[in-house]
């Protein structure tokens, strides 16, 4: 399978109920040189009864119906860009590839008197360009799964981790990306709990992995990494750790190995508490979450302390490299793993992972990525990186976020939430961003 | 002022010093040509550290110097080294050893040949920062070889056996060598360095992880989660900890030989597991552990010049504990006074006490024991209170009994 | 004896599906794909187009020679199955050869009738089934000036658009008061006639053929009515139905086709049948159905593949529902879904006559029932869809029925995230 560019619509930002029609106009004007709509490839739709604008564009599907449904062969799909290329000279106007299209991407045009679609103008689509709002996006990402699918996930198939579970995909890209010249070593917790450690004489995993203590992965690592060294061998030293083995009891060594830039790439997977022995609270469980140790009861309404923020405790450590990051952002999560990747020749490099877990926040399996999209659109998780020596650098800035009930009320764990806790988780998100201007020297 | 040379008195030594059981480990470090040396200071094992450092910082040792943030991560970052193939070294005691615990308990069944200098102190229970050897005793279940110096040559000299004996393939276990906190730690004499060469073919070729490995060249899942109620699990974890204690015999066998060859180099022969003291013609001994043996000798010497038919066994190696060669001194006596420098608190007497009345039920000879006590919390122990030992040992033979320990420093 | 473990007879829109499906799933089990034409697989609907000259057959090959071997697919041509031992799992071919199959896809499409028209048989005439039939009216309309088109179904209107096209004098004789009768409704069949009359095409509607006779190079057809025509060339076009001889002496049951069931199953085990050669499931009705459509035959044959493979991703074949996306000289006709109105259906009609325009929406208790415009934009696509999906368009009724281009837009947009 091949992945490819795509254009990605936001309703949430679209302007359409405000009359913008600017990617209908450029559109028009590009492929026709004409400011009628009707000649326009994407078609923004009023949603039904109040609902945000919808999208009438092609989708270039992986599988399209509408060149199956072509008996002229006008219609293919090409391999290497993913495009669906109508060529004009084979079509024959029957029209059969509008009953493939369940999206009307490819329609008639009475004027011109053939079909027309979406063929993303060469990489370089007008409709984006043209958008005022940011609801049309230019999706690239795709390049990034390709490269990765060349190369060789390192993890076995078939771990045991939750339907829907971030961590897996986290693992799985993140060490395909690094490479098979790693020992990996993640301390107990989900990741080896999915059984990447292996049981009874088997491992889970094609690099050497070690099940480290809870407490001591970034010492272990930096010792071992220490004797490569001395050996003249070039072996990454990563970690792929949770947020209670790097921020609670395990803090201590990886304060320990970031103070002394030993050279390793730790990577914390924050699902925000102990997820893989029952959802219990960690340091990085956020106010008023619910947990098994901070439950929810007529004299308590989960946990009643702000978490620690692990990512700008590391930043203060004067790390070579350290940055947030959300699987829904993908692309910049790769441009991260690659410059801390880079930075963890050199010394320590930190990357913290924002993981969202259904199983114990308590969302659909199939919401991961919308979570993890929602707390960086809200501000509960802003994207930002720091290197050593230089300031913090939003790498998503969320100018207009979203109110952090919108990314609340995707998970169980904060149903009971009361407007008094609503107000301060509120203020909380307000007050970190404006610590982390303040970084960021804004 | 130059110092006049000492007189060499063995073969296979470069250069004989004065200093401190601490110095004479670092000496034994950097002969010992370790890879990564991680440290943390703690009483009193701080100034060996320093020296540890000194040498590296001098290129005197060529090793990776981790200062770590705690015991904790000293073990750990020798784990990690280890897995990788280094040969490693650390030093700690007391308090550091405590923190250290749970990466010190799991070191021995990943079959770590990690050496690590114990300068033994009491328990901080309530507080001590003085020697005695209450840390080292509390740790005899976790796996690791221990064993105790007297003085401060066999701490230098022991402590470069103690790489032979824990890489050993039949062994491939970590090992601690015990040296006496002040006593030994601080306590300046005569030493002998042997040459670097004899050195280095004594301890040959190191191959430290060829068992277990964390090395993308030979990727492994190193301790996966091996165990529970079904499957594989039991059988495979039973294999893992009979190997443990299968490799803790084989240890017995290998610290002879290792002693045993390097008297032959050097020169200097010690009892590898059990000291018999003018013991042939005893009737009743002392049993004794680390450097108060010194004074126990003269006490005895003492006693046999007033006619006194009293020997001494010193026990050397402790963990695995070599039950034949205890078993063999004890034969030829008719009552012991087992003297410790720590407690156990189950059965209020000496922990080597206690072993030693295992050693005799296992004999069939049940003769009269006693259990003293003394030194905690780096009190002195000397001829005298050796005389009274013996004295009291003397009446268990004339029929008298204690069930109490006797405490040594009480009316100190 | 030759071995494969799929077979898959007929190289048009289903059987080629099938082919691709199997891969999706099975990347190494040989498939072998029979298919009686000696060109490179084509689909039927492109016929009428290579008549015209507007597509060249070497330009609408649906797969490339080098499909088949970079998929690992045996391509068997100019061939075709003569007999099927269902026991024995084997089938014999036109040539002899023997093929054993684990698996057996029936693809093999329909075949023109030949109305039982006194003196036909001893006439020369053309059919359009085939590319060879295209080529072979091609050559011969570039020859000739008049011809007459017996029937007013697809491929009659299709031909005589493109024979018109082709610069002939074209006659359509039907014997139904409308063209594309069970297409398009009276009104909408009254506006394509109209169209081919106005670009010249005569319409000899409500007619029935006596008698055909040869005359010269051509032909005299005598009509009920006593009148008669003269063509150079005569293209019959009153339908198509399976050829089934190669069935004999199995269980697979026949009616109009190969009766199957949800998974395109036939009765007998190991054999499955898709596309024009099968009856199958009718999405309004219990009656089984020949649908005849590209769309349906590459779902079919999607099915097919899917049971063969057991794959688990596989939805039950959800029945067929008409659709037509009907251009005729600039004008469009679509018809998705039930184009006849009943006592049971709510009806909603919109004509402007000025653009010629129209559209029908038939509904039932707030879901779509069929859809029919001409000359109106529409997505055919998303309207099957609704209609499939049984959409219940009640909060969105007055919005459909007003604009049912962009609510029809939102809602399967709505469904895309």
């Amino acid at each position: 399978m091949t992945a490819y560019n795509t254009i990605a619509f936001d309703p949430s930002r679209c302007e359409l109920c405000n009359d913008c029609d600017a990617c209908i106009t450029a559109c028009a004007q590009v492929k026709s040189g004409s400011d009628d709509p009707l000649y326009s490839r994407i078609k923004i739709v009023a949603g039904f009864n109040g609902n945000p604008p919808e999208l009438a564009l092609c989708r270039q599907c992986g599988d399209p119906e509408c060149v199956k449904s072509c008996p002229s062969t006008a219609l293919t799909k090409n391999p290497d860009t993913g495009l669906i290329d109508w060529e004009k000279s084979l079509c024959v106007d029957c029209l059969l590839c509008t009953v493939g299209c369940s999206y009307g991407g490819i329609t008639y045009n009475a004027t011109l008197k053939h079909v027309a679609k979406c063929d993303l103008c060469d990489g370089d689509p007008a409709c984006v360009k043209a958008c005022p709002s940011g609801a049309l996006s230019y999706i690239t990402s795709a390049g990034i799964f390709n490269e990765q699918h060349e190369r060789e996930d390192l993890f076995v198939p078939g771990l045991s981790a939750c339907q829907g579970c971030n961590s897996e995909m986290i693992m799985r890209h993140s060490l395909r990306k690094v490479g098979p010249d790693t020992v990996l070593a993640t301390p107990p917790g989900c990741i080896p709990g999915m059984g990447s450690v292996g049981f009874n004489g088997t491992t889970g995993t094609k690099v050497p992995v070690f099940h480290p203590l809870l407490t001591n992965t970034a010492s272990m690592l930096a010792g071992l990494k220490k004797q490569y060294n001395r050996m003249g061998r070039n072996v990454t030293a990563m970690a792929l750790a949770g947020d209670g083995g790097a921020g609670d009891v395990g803090f201590q060594s990886l304060s320990g190995a970031a103070e002394r830039n030993d050279q390793i790439l730790f990577i914390c997977v924050d699902n925000e508490g102990y997820m893989n022995t029952g959802m219990q609270a960690s340091g990085s469980t956020s106010y008023g979450s619910w947990t098994t140790t901070t439950p929810v009861g007529s004299e308590m309404k989960g946990k009643r302390t702000s978490q620690k923020n692990l990512a700008m405790i590391m930043m203060n450590h004067n790390c070579e490299y350290v940055a947030t990051a959300s699987t829904a952002f993908v692309e910049d999560y790769y441009e991260k793993l690659d410059k801390a990747l880079a930075a963890s020749e050199r010394g320590f490099a930190y990357l913290h992972i924002y993981s969202p877990c259904p199983t114990g926040w308590r969302f659909p399996s199939s919401q991961t990525i919308e979570v993890c999209r929602k707390g960086v659109e809200t501000n509960f998780a802003p994207l930002w990186e720091y290197e050593r020596g230089g300031d913090l650098h939003f790498t998503h800035p969320i100018d207009n976020p979203l109110p952090v009930e919108a990314y609340l009320n995707l998970s169980g764990k904060y149903r009971h939430v009361n407007a008094e806790q609503l107000a301060c988780i509120q203020q909380q998100v307000n007050e970190r961003v404006r610590t982390l201007k303040r970084y960021a020297g804004q | 002022m130059a110092t006049p040379a000492l007189k060499l008195k063995h073969p296979g030594c470069a250069q004989s010093i004065v200093c401190d059981g601490n110095e004479a480990a670092a000496w034994a470090v950097a002969l010992a040509r370790p890879d990564v040396v991680a440290v943390y200071p703690i009483t009193p094992q701080s100034s060996l550290v320093e020296y540890v450092s000194q040498f590296i910082a001098d290129g005197k040792i060529e090793a990776e110097l981790m200062n770590v943030e705690g015991e904790h991560s000293v073990l750990s970052a020798l784990h990690g080294a280890a897995l990788a193939g280094g040969r490693t070294y650390t030093a700690t005691c007391g308090p550091g050893l405590a923190f250290m615990f749970e990466p010190y308990w799991r070191t021995p069944g990943m079959r770590l040949p990690i050496v690590a200098s114990l300068v033994t102190r009491d328990g901080i229970t309530p507080q001590c920062v003085w020697g005695g050897q209450q840390d080292a005793m509390t740790m005899k279940e976790t796996g690791w070889i221990q064993i105790y110096c007297e003085t401060v040559q066999e701490v230098l000299d022991t402590t470069v056996m103690a790489y032979r004996i824990a890489e050993h393939h039949d062994v491939m276990l970590p090992v601690n060598i015990c040296h006496d906190g002040n006593y030994l730690s601080y306590g300046v004499t005569q030493v002998e360095v042997p040459e670097q060469s004899a050195v280095d073919d004594y301890l040959g070729e190191k191959n430290i992880n060829w068992h277990v490995a964390l090395d993308p060249l030979r990727p492994m899942a190193v301790d996966p989660l091996t165990g529970g109620a079904g499957g594989p699990g039991p059988a495979k974890f039973v294999a893992y900890r009979k190997g443990l204690c299968q490799g803790m015999q084989n240890a017995l066998g290998v610290i002879e030989q290792a002693h045993a060859d390097w008297a032959e180099i050097f020169g200097r022969d010690y009892a590898p597991l059990v000291e018999e003291y003018r013991l042939d013609d005893a009737d009743y001994a002392l049993v004794t552990i680390g450097s108060m043996t010194g004074a126990a000798k003269d006490a005895v010497d003492s006693a046999r010049e007033r006619g006194q038919k009293v020997g001494l066994i010193k026990i050397k190696t402790f963990r695995p504990f070599p039950v034949a060669a205890m078993t063999r001194a004890l034969k030829k006596v008719r009552a012991v006074g087992v003297v410790d420098r720590s407690v156990h608190y189950g059965w209020d007497c000496g922990p080597l006490y206690q072993e030693v009345l295992s050693c005799l039920y296992r004999a069939g000879q049940p003769i009269a024991a006693g259990s003293f006590i003394g030194g905690l919390a780096g009190a002195d122990l000397t001829e005298g209170h050796f005389a009274r030992a013996i004295e009291r040992t003397a009446q268990l033979l004339a029929g008298d009994e204690f069930d109490s320990p006797v405490w040594l420093n009480e009316h100190d | 004896m030759n071995t494969t473990h799929y077979l898959v007879a007929g190289a048009s829109h289903a059987g080629l599906e099938a082919v691709h499906r199997i891969r999706l799933v099975d990347e190494t089990s040989p498939i072998t794909l029979v298919t009686r034409d000696a060109h490179a697989p084509y689909s039927p609907t492109i016929l009428p187009y290579v008549v015209s000259g507007q597509s060249a057959p070497e330009r609408v090959v649906l797969r490339p020679a080098d499909y088949f071997l970079q998929h690992n697919v045996t391509l068997i041509s100019d061939n075709e199955l003569v007999s099927i031992d269902e026991t024995g799992k084997q089938v014999t071919l036109k040539s002899g050869d023997r093929w054993q199959y684990a698996k057996l896809l029936l693809a093999t499409g329909a075949d023109p009738i030949i109305p039982p028209i006194p003196g036909l048989s001893e006439t020369p005439y053309h059919v359009l089934r085939t590319m060879q039939h295209a080529i072979d009216l091609r050559d011969h309309a570039g020859k000739v000036k008049r011809a007459v088109v017996l029937g007013a179904g697809l491929i009659g209107m299709h031909g005589a658009e493109n024979l018109r096209h082709a610069g002939l004098d074209v006659t359509i004789v039907e014997m139904c008061d409308q063209v594309l009768p069970g297409y398009f409704d009276a009104r909408a069949a009254a506006v394509i006639e109209h169209a081919f009359n106005a670009n010249g095409i005569r319409m000899l509607m409500g007619s029935r053929v006596v008698r055909v006779e040869p005359l010269g190079d051509g032909c005299r057809i005598t009509l009920e009515n006593g009148d008669s025509l003269e063509a150079d060339l005569l293209l019959v076009a009153t339908g198509v139905k399976p050829q089934l001889d190669y069935l004999k002496g199995t269980s697979v049951q026949v009616d109009q086709g190969i009766l199957v069931d949800r998974r395109m199953r036939t009765d007998a085990p190991h054999i499955w049948a898709a596309g024009d050669v099968a009856q199958a499931a009718d999405f309004y009705g219990e009656e089984k159905v020949m649908m005849g459509i590209l769309p349906d035959a590459v779902t079919q044959g999607a099915v097919a593949a899917m049971d063969m493979t057991e794959d688990h991703a596989l939805k039950p074949y959800i029945g067929g529902v008409p659709i037509n996306t009907y251009t005729f000289f600039g004008q469009q006709a679509i018809s998705v879904g039930q184009s006849l109105a009943d006592a049971s259906l709510e009806e909603l009609t919109r004509v402007d006559e000025d653009h010629g325009r129209y559209l029908k929406i038939l509904l039932k208790e707030n879901r779509l029932q069929g859809i029919s415009s001409i000359n109106q934009e529409m997505d055919a696509g998303i309207m099957w869809q609704l209609i499939l999906r049984k959409v219940d368009l009640t909060p969105v009724k007055d919005a459909f029925i007003a604009r049912p281009l962009e609510t029809g837009r939102a809602l399967m947009s709505s469904t895309w995230r």
